[in-house]
């Protein structure tokens, strides 16, 4: 993260010129040891191409008073990958998502700390269940760094076995889900209790521990490495334009993605004929060659193109269940390999926004609606627009989208098709990102002035009134130097 | 056609108004035709800049967007002719870029958001809304008829002989070249005949237009000192012809000077030493028309005609002197190859390469001008019979465009508005007569004669009228079957039209059509699947050579530097790429080290039976190599014993050997059972041994094979040459040479 990165440089500055207000705040370098972990189940997800990990632990509060913020250590780097956190009581699911942050406590160390704040303070002693999950975008090392074209992916994860955790953790255990059971290689640790050695293997799961007793900030560090023959769909930008008329009564969706494959490369040149043959007898391919967008049912008229135009292997079918979007790439696309495009479509603006009693409207979109791919798709920066008509005002967004992705939102004006003011056009900027977010919704309310409504339909009649009535004045008007017509 | 009833409607439409109404309607609608019958590529595939040089020009106006007009007026490009770059901005006509950049900014400040792209596509069918509109302004200059001018803007409208330059797409000069040149046309006329110094200067101000948007604009820089020419020779000198053609000269040439790529062509080459020495021969004639306004008498007057005449041969004598020593440029390869077709393939085998270059065969005539071509000489027929100033330009004008149109496929461009207009005025001419519905006077009223003209007679009896006042044939019959006759050949035109410009001129080139089994449409996207995949897949700055048929293209899609292009101003670097492509991989790997080239593209056809691929067109590139290197590639050893031009397993072993033949072939024979392998364009079966590539990779093929990418090998890290690397790869190890080494290595340590 830049920011943080900034504001680290900052404070070590700080900290050079004065050391007095470098001692006073350290104090505050790690975090006060006021929970412990007393039961820890870490669940970690590589089955798609990307990685999900899922936190739950048993917290207790071991100081006197109250503590309402928690803190989990990630590393700098880790943290510019982070995507997605959500916590959440697992006893209690109405307590919604809690706010969290990522914070830097020690400039001059390289762990940042995610802070969850607990909604009402856990008084001392009391035991909560938090049950944290997040995304890893770009976790994987291909190894073999690069392949042939008809060889096997496989993909290599560093993870530390014990949670880093900014407290003592008395109990816990590591899973790891793999997509399929071959995993030919991961790191083995001697076992503890009844176990000789960990990890345990159980079809295509990797159980290491459960550990024993581990001090605040315990790695250790293990490697797995496991087949993953499917692409690695890496989407480095995805801008998504949705623009509502309502003159139109419709609302245009234009996406514009920037695509990687983020595997293992070819070790040899590209070769075609491997690669027909290939497709014939067997088709399971680390290469990606399809992509499967579902979009709304009533979604019409979908393109889709590239820099240089219309590209034609795409089947879209619509019918009353689905809309399904079907593209190929012009070219299979390989590790390394960069394909960018654009797809857009139209829907009927009745299926999106609805007019509310005190005269506004509401505008509900999903917030993203990217490829559905078995293997995944990860985001790394969404640009969401979404324009609305000339002259809507006092608008408002509420997405599901878990609050610390969005790093930014604003409203700007955005002028096209013969406008005068401009459109009110929403800006939301998200990062790291993955297709699990695909159902989220994102809800826009805005008023819209009958004035406002009324201004293009005027603006238009009236100018083209001027220039018919200039050309007749001119038209009637006499310039000859000599009049000697009459 | 449209025009016929709407004509009719005309007549019966009493007031002027009505007239003037029902015109413009007509006019518009004639427009609309234009540009719709322009829009099946669109329609068809999508919106996309066709075959090749449009690309150049499209790339050409994205930068002037991007960067503004005084960036793309100094224009440096390092992109292409690498390593020698191009002084861009000073080697192209602007006129068209410009055009689209200005409408695009126009459309920007309304708040329009149009692509740049649909403009390019669409420029070329909303200009030919206009030409048609300059083409009925040109007619109703010549005659009184009111509908000829209609119908010339129909003939101008949907000729094929227009279409075929443009279709939507088309994005290239020509678009809006033929416009201005009618207009020009227009102007001049207009000029000549009210001796204005305006309608000069306008006259002027769109030849400027015209010579920045096209090379043709030569074309009126001849017709126009020709048609003062012979005016002056058919004594119809007048104060007229001088204030406009002075005007016109004098504005027009320092108005064709401001563009970089012309500068001072127009005082030192022989293409435009005609209208600078009309010119001086119509200040003379002034001159001496001053003169003799002063002075009768016979004698004197002989003199001074004897004293023009002497002036004249004497400035002919010192051009001739001027051009032999150096000072002005004698006539370009192109202008040769005009006069003489055999000129170009001998002397200048790079424009002879080009389809479009080539003399015109005979049926071309008809096939992209239909029944205009037979009315063309009846409409110039009545040109005779007026033969006014205006009607002498229009002679001139078809004499001097048939020929040219004769000799170069591509000129027919330039003789389609003369055609239209003068067969308009025939066709007119004849509906005017057989058309009217006035009734005769009863004591002129012979019944016998209308029985026997039969319609074997008619048009003459209609083409006499037009010298009389028009009474009309008065028998139902035979007017009946003339207009009948016309209505069919009109609508057959428009049907021919159609035809012709859905099946011939409507391809983008760059994407190709096939049909499924099932009749459905295929797209066959080779060439932008190929681009795409190097745009997006190589370093910025890798280097492409291929032919240079490829070069805009893979400038404007592909986006990566280029050895050589569809401008093809230096031929000895166009030489050295045929060189590396038709010599030995070991002669070729030097050449494309030393031009830093990365991959190399070739076009091939084989799996797909498509004909324009490279294999076709590799003896123009031997013997443009053949040009420069006579001793090193020649055109004779790619040829059989027997003289024929295989590919096959008889093919010669310089062909084999070839790297244009290697990388086509490279690794086909995989794709079939052995020996199976067969090339579906020329209809012959490979050998079964492939050849082999020492210096280059495969790099990319796209999918029905069209393009192939290479890469061109790095140094072998040991120092070996290529071949032996490579053998080595294959396992072809030869054991005993690696043995000694090994042991002489051991001795010496």
């Amino acid at each position: 993260m830049k920011t943080s990165a900034v504001f680290s440089a900052a404070l070590s500055l700080v900290a050079l010129v004065s050391p007095s207000a470098a001692k006073s705040t350290t104090a505050l370098l790690t975090p006060p040891q006021v929970f412990k972990n007393t039961n820890l189940v870490h669940v970690i997800s590589v089955e798609k191409n990307y990685v999900k990990e899922n936190v739950n632990v048993l917290i207790e509060n071991i100081s006197k008073e109250p503590q309402d913020e928690y803190y989990l250590p990630f590393t700098a780097d880790q943290v510019s990958r982070l995507g997605g956190v959500e916590v959440k009581d697992r006893k209690d699911a109405s307590a919604g998502p809690f706010s969290t942050q990522t914070v830097e406590l020690d400039p001059e160390s390289d762990t940042l700390y995610l802070r969850i704040q607990l909604p009402t303070p856990l008084k001392a002693g009391v035991q909560q269940t938090l049950g944290i999950t997040y995304y890893f975008l770009d976790a994987y090392k291909p190894l073999p760094a690069s392949i042939k074209q008809d060889d096997i992916q496989f993909l290599a994860y560093s993870f530390s076995a014990y949670l880093p955790s900014a407290y003592a953790t008395l109990k816990q255990k590591t899973e790891v889900k793999f997509p399929s059971s071959t995993i030919p290689d991961y790191t083995r640790l001697p076992g503890s209790g009844d176990v000789k050695e960990f990890p345990q293997k159980q079809g295509s799961k990797l159980t290491y521990g459960p550990f024993t007793e581990q001090p605040a900030g315990a790695v250790e560090p293990v490697q797995v490495r496991f087949e993953f023959n499917k692409p690695v769909t890496h989407i480095s930008e995805l801008q998504r334009d949705i623009e509502v008329s309502h003159w139109g009564g419709n609302v245009a969706f234009e996406e514009r993605y920037t695509l990687y494959h983020h595997g293992a490369n070819l070790s040899s040149l590209f070769n075609r004929v491997k690669w027909t043959q290939a497709n014939y007898y067997n088709p399971t391919t680390h290469a990606l060659k399809e992509l499967k967008f579902p979009l709304r049912i009533g979604s019409a008229d979908p393109y889709y193109t590239d820099v240089i135009g219309n590209v034609s292997t795409s089947r879209f079918r619509s019918n009353k269940r689905e809309a399904l979007l079907e593209i190929k790439p012009r070219y299979p696309i390989f590790g390394g390999w960069k394909y960018p495009f654009t797809i857009g479509w139209n829907s009927d603006a009745k299926n999106f926004v609805r007019a509310t009693a005190s005269g506004g409207y509401v505008l509900n979109v999903p917030f993203l609606e990217g490829p559905k791919q078995v293997e995944g798709v990860e985001y790394e920066n969404v640009r969401v627009r979404v324009v609305l008509p000339e002259g809507a005002e006092n608008v408002k967004y509420h997405t599901t989208i878990p609050e610390i992705s969005i790093t930014d939102a604003s409203v700007v004006i955005h002028q096209t098709f013969l406008d005068t003011i401009g459109r009110t056009a929403l800006i939301i900027k998200a990062r790291n990102l993955v297709d699990d977010f695909r159902e989220r919704e994102l809800v826009v309310s805005y008023d819209l002035p009958l004035a406002a409504r009324l201004r293009k339909p005027l603006v238009v009649f009236g100018s083209a009134l001027v220039v018919f009535v200039s050309t007749w004045v001119l038209g009637s008007l006499d310039f000859s130097f000599s009049s000697k017509r009459k | 056609m449209s025009a016929d009833p709407l004509h009719v409607l005309a007549n019966a439409g009493k007031g002027q108004s009505t007239r003037t109404v029902l015109r413009v309607i007509i006019l518009c609608l004639i427009a609309a035709a234009a540009i719709a019958s322009r829009l099946f590529s669109v329609i068809r595939f999508e919106s996309i800049i066709h075959e090749f040089d449009p690309w150049f020009n499209f790339r050409a106006t994205k930068y002037l967007v991007a960067n503004g007009f005084y960036n793309f007026w100094n224009w440096f490009d390092d992109r292409t002719w690498h390593p020698l770059g191009r002084v861009t901005g000073g080697t192209l006509y602007p006129g068209l870029m410009v055009t689209s950049g200005a409408i695009y900014h126009a459309l920007r400040t309304l708040t329009i958001p149009v692509d740049i792209r649909n403009i390019c596509v669409l420029l070329a069918p909303a200009f030919s809304g206009l030409t048609a509109f300059a083409a009925y302004l040109l007619t109703n200059e010549m005659t009184t008829s009111s509908s000829a001018g209609l119908l010339a803007a129909v003939f101008m409208g949907i000729t094929p002989g227009y279409i075929s330059r443009s279709v939507a797409g088309s994005y290239d000069n020509e678009a809006i070249a033929i416009f201005l040149l009618v207009f020009t046309f227009y102007l001049w006329i207009k000029a000549l005949k009210q001796g204005s110094m305006l309608w000069g200067a306008l006259c002027a101000l769109f030849y400027g237009y015209m010579v920045a948007s096209w090379g043709g604009y030569a074309f009126i820089t001849c017709l126009l000192p020709l048609h003062a020419f012979v005016l002056i020779c058919m004594g119809r000198y007048s104060t007229r012809l001088y204030v406009s053609y002075t005007t016109w000269y004098a504005l027009g040439t320092l108005a064709s000077m401001q563009i970089p790529f012309v500068g001072f062509l127009p005082v030192k080459t022989s293409e435009h030493m005609p209208a600078l020495g009309i010119f001086g021969f119509l200040q003379l004639l002034g001159f001496l028309d001053y003169v003799r306004s002063a002075i009768p008498g016979r004698q004197f007057q002989t003199f001074l005609w004897l004293f023009t005449g002497g002036v004249f041969s004497v400035a002919l004598a010192a051009l001739v002197v001027v051009t032999s020593a150096g000072i002005i440029a004698p006539w370009g390869g192109r202008f040769y190859s005009l006069w003489d077709t055999s000129y170009a393939k001998i002397h200048i085998p790079i424009i002879a390469s080009v389809s479009e270059h080539q003399p015109t065969a005979w049926p071309a005539f008809f096939f992209d001008l239909n029944f205009l071509i037979w009315l063309f000489p009846a409409g110039v027929y009545l040109c005779f019979q007026q033969l006014a100033d205006e009607h002498v330009f229009l002679v001139v004008y078809s004499l001097f465009g048939s020929y040219f149109a004769g000799v170069m496929v591509r000129l027919m461009l330039t003789l389609t508005p003369v055609v239209c207009v003068t067969a308009a005025v025939a066709a007119s001419s004849l509906l005017d007569t057989y058309l009217s519905d006035k009734s005769p006077n009863p004591e002129e009223y012979h019944p016998e004669d209308s029985n026997d003209a039969t319609s074997k007679k008619a048009p003459k009896a209609g083409l006499k009228s037009t010298n009389k006042p028009v009474v009309g044939i008065y028998g139902f019959v035979s007017k009946g079957v003339i207009v009948s006759a016309m209505t069919i050949y009109l609508l057959l035109f428009v049907l021919h039209c159609t035809w012709v410009t859905s099946n011939a001129y409507s391809s983008p080139s760059v994407v190709l059509a096939s049909k499924m089994p099932d009749g459905s449409q295929h797209i066959i996207d080779d060439y932008r699947e190929a681009y795409q995949w190097l745009r997006q897949n190589t370093k910025e700055d890798a280097k492409i050579m291929s032919w240079w048929d490829y070069g805009y293209q893979i400038g404007g899609m592909a986006d990566r530097p280029t050895l050589v292009d569809n401008n093809t101003w230096n031929n000895t670097h166009i030489a050295t790429v045929g060189k590396a492509m038709s010599s030995s991989e070991e002669v070729s790997y030097p050449i494309m080290r030393q031009h830093e080239v990365d991959y190399v593209l070739v076009v091939f056809g084989g799996l797909l039976g498509y004909s324009g691929d490279d294999i076709n067109k590799f003896l123009w590139m031997v013997r443009i190599a053949e040009g420069i290197w006579p001793d090193e590639v020649k055109e004779r050893d790619f040829f059989t014993p027997r003289g024929e031009y295989r590919v096959d397993g008889e093919a010669t072993e310089t062909m084999k050997n070839s790297l244009m033949y290697k990388m086509s072939y490279y690794n086909y024979n995989t794709l079939f059972p052995p020996g199976q392998a067969q090339d579906r364009v020329r209809g012959s079966r490979l050998p079964e041994v492939g050849p082999t590539l020492n210096v280059l990779d495969e790099a990319f093929t796209s999918e029905n094979w069209i393009i192939r990418i290479y890469k061109v090998k790095d140094l072998d890290n040991l120092g070996r040459d290529h071949a032996s690397a490579a053998a080595f790869e294959r396992g072809q190890k030869k054991k005993r040479p690696a043995k000694r080494r090994g042991t002489r290595y051991l001795r010496t340590e």
